[in-house]
């Protein structure tokens, strides 16, 4: 083999290998995007969710003492969300800004809230707002499930990728933080499943 | 919203996969969304639906344990990347995305926001470890991912990792709603019909199962009829019937979709004695739909469909005698029948494509979300130049 041939193949390798890094990189940057928009569409659910519950607890339709513990736990998510905003930098903030515990309890205050009579009776207000906040409750807790889980899905590709020895060795990640799943109960109330 | 669906099989052939796509994209038209729906054709005269855009002839293939009628080849890689282009979706919705077909090769070649439904529930799994690194990089282009059922989610969990939402096949409920019109199916008290549909030479349809239940049937009940619909050569399955059997059942071969409705509306029983294979048991909803009372085998997916009411009565798979003794108690007590109909009913309407459409609008609406946040994307349709650079830091 001549020099030229050698030279020849070492380029070559070198091109390989060049591509594949840059291959290896925007697919993980992809995911990385991926996820970004998975969190800011579960908290634009979420914010939604609350904003609906407040929306219904504030209608009327509802007894006082049901309406306060509505109102109470919806704007405590939507404190938490105004507070902590997600779009400064959605992985940063490592464990959803700790908002799991304030999501969790606006979806059990739903649950023990929304019991087969209160819900058969807003739904038989269809000329007035009861049937129509809790419908816009119904349909928004369910995007909130959707998003969820379509992020953790998101999250467990990148944790992924991210253990290959390509990915660690060359820091394929660059300074993107880890991004984590977000778990709470988001669990819709039986009553309105049916 | 402008949406792009993907059915893998011969769009003219028909199956439950094609059904579901029809469905859904009639639904969204119906509403008034912008929807195309690309698919192998087999014969390119048929009347399609004009929403239907062809990428190919679909060729019989051996995959997956069993012959389907696929497409592939450059033809349809440039028919699929055509119909992309042109379509400008908001979301691509693809069924059955790791299928040697074309919805792998719009996911391959898409940009849009994924959503992916999955409907077997025995994906091999040797083809899939094979070709899962080359798989892997496409697959994480979908945002979303719904199975039909819970084996479909147990072999999206098993296969490709991760979760899938459920959300069940749509049925038409309507279509199939009770009219009370007497057919010559509708039952007596003497004689009372047990309704049987499907493939009667498919084992795992399980006509051989209700066959051997018969003679403790007539025993009890000597005027019962068994009404079998489905193709498959009769003559050699009636040949092989003790003559008692041979005599209470009536074979129709392959119905229209009209007799299989009154059929339904008007027996007595409708017997699933199915013994596997079934993902989903969209049979079972259509016979409740329909106000049959159902008695069916107790496998994993009809004990799903039937729910925790539960909303028909269930025996062991394989087990004749089981199934006759269920049949005989069940004939016997009209009232029992009412009660299970009127369940059945009112279980069906949650299969209803009405809400089952608007359970996957929400997910097109949650990944149309996700998309439009996502920090832009790297060109990945480049091709081989736009990737032949180093990535600059920061970027990577």
């Amino acid at each position: 083999m001549d020099i030229l041939q050698i030279a020849t193949t070492v380029a070559l390798v070198l091109l390989a290998v060049a591509w594949y890094l840059s291959y290896s990189a925007s697919r993980l940057d992809r995911l990385h995007a991926k996820v970004e928009g998975a969190v800011s569409a579960l908290d634009a659910q979420l914010v939604r969710r609350a904003e609906a519950t407040l929306e219904l607890a504030t209608s009327g339709a509802l007894d006082p003492a049901t309406s306060l513990l509505l109102a109470d736990a919806a704007s405590e998510a939507l404190e938490r969300h105004t507070h902590q905003p997600l779009s400064h930098d959605p992985l940063e903030g490592q464990t959803f800004a700790g908002r799991e515990d304030t999501e969790t309890n606006l979806t059990e205050v739903l649950r023990a809230v929304l019991q087969e009579d209160t819900v058969a009776a807003l739904r038989a207000d269809v000329e007035g707002v009861g049937a129509d906040g809790l419908s816009r409750v119904e349909a928004s807790a369910l995007r909130v499930q959707l998003a969820r889980r379509f992020h953790n899905d998101a999250v467990r590709e990148v944790r992924r990728v991210r253990t290959k020895w390509v990915v660690r060795l060359f820091r394929l990640a660059g300074h993107a933080a880890l991004p984590h799943r977000v778990d709470f109960d988001d669990d819709l109330p039986p009553a309105v499943v049916d | 919203m402008r949406i792009g669906l993907v059915c893998p099989y011969a769009f003219d052939v028909p199956g439950g996969v094609q059904f579901h796509v029809r469905d859904l994209a009639e639904f969204f038209t119906a509403q008034g969304h912008d929807v195309s729906v690309l698919a192998p054709v087999d014969d390119g005269g048929a009347s399609l639906p004009a929403y239907v855009t062809s990428c190919g002839r679909a060729v019989p293939v051996r995959y997956n344990g069993s012959v389907a009628r696929l497409t592939f080849g450059p033809v349809t890689s440039s028919r699929v990347s055509r119909w992309l282009e042109e379509g400008d979706f908001d979301v691509l919705h693809l069924h059955e995305p790791v299928t040697p077909s074309a919805s792998l090769m719009a996911l391959w070649a898409s940009s849009e926001p994924v959503v992916a439904t999955f409907h077997t529930s025995n994906i091999r799994s040797r083809a899939m470890h094979a070709a899962n690194p080359l798989l892997r990089p496409s697959t994480e282009k979908i945002r979303a991912r719904i199975a039909v059922s819970e084996e479909a989610r147990q072999t999206v969990r098993r296969h490709l990792g991760g979760d899938a939402y459920i959300i069940p096949n749509g049925v038409d409920t309507h279509r199939f709603a009770p009219d009370g019109a007497v057919t010559r199916w509708t039952g007596t008290p003497e004689r009372p019909t047990l309704a049987f549909l499907g493939r009667i030479d498919e084992p795992r349809k399980g006509l051989d199962v209700v066959v051997a239940a018969m003679p403790a049937v007539l025993d009890a009940l000597p005027g019962a009829r068994l009404v079998v619909a489905g193709p498959g050569d009769v003559d050699e399955i009636a040949e092989s019937l003790d003559p008692r059997v041979r005599a209470a059942a009536e074979f129709l071969g392959a119905v229209s979709e009209d007799d299989k409705v009154a059929l339904l509306r008007s027996a007595d029983l409708y017997v699933a004695p199915h013994t596997g294979g079934e993902s989903f048991g969209i049979v079972l909803v259509e016979a409740m739909s329909a106000g049959a009372p159902v008695l069916a085998s107790d496998l994993e997916a009809f004990v799903a469909v039937l729910g925790s009411g539960p909303a028909g009565r269930t025996f062991p798979v394989g087990d004749s005698a089981a199934l006759a003794r269920a049949v005989v108690e069940l004939v016997g007590d009209p009232g029992e029948r009412q009660r299970l109909s009127d369940l059945g009913l009112r279980r069906a309407r949650s299969f209803d494509w009405g809400v089952v459409a608007e359970r996957v609008m929400a997910v097109y609406e949650t990944v149309i979300e996700g998309a439009d946040s996502s920090p832009v994307e790297p060109a990945l349709r480049a091709g081989l130049l736009g990737r032949l650079r180093w990535p600059m830091r920061g970027e990577a």
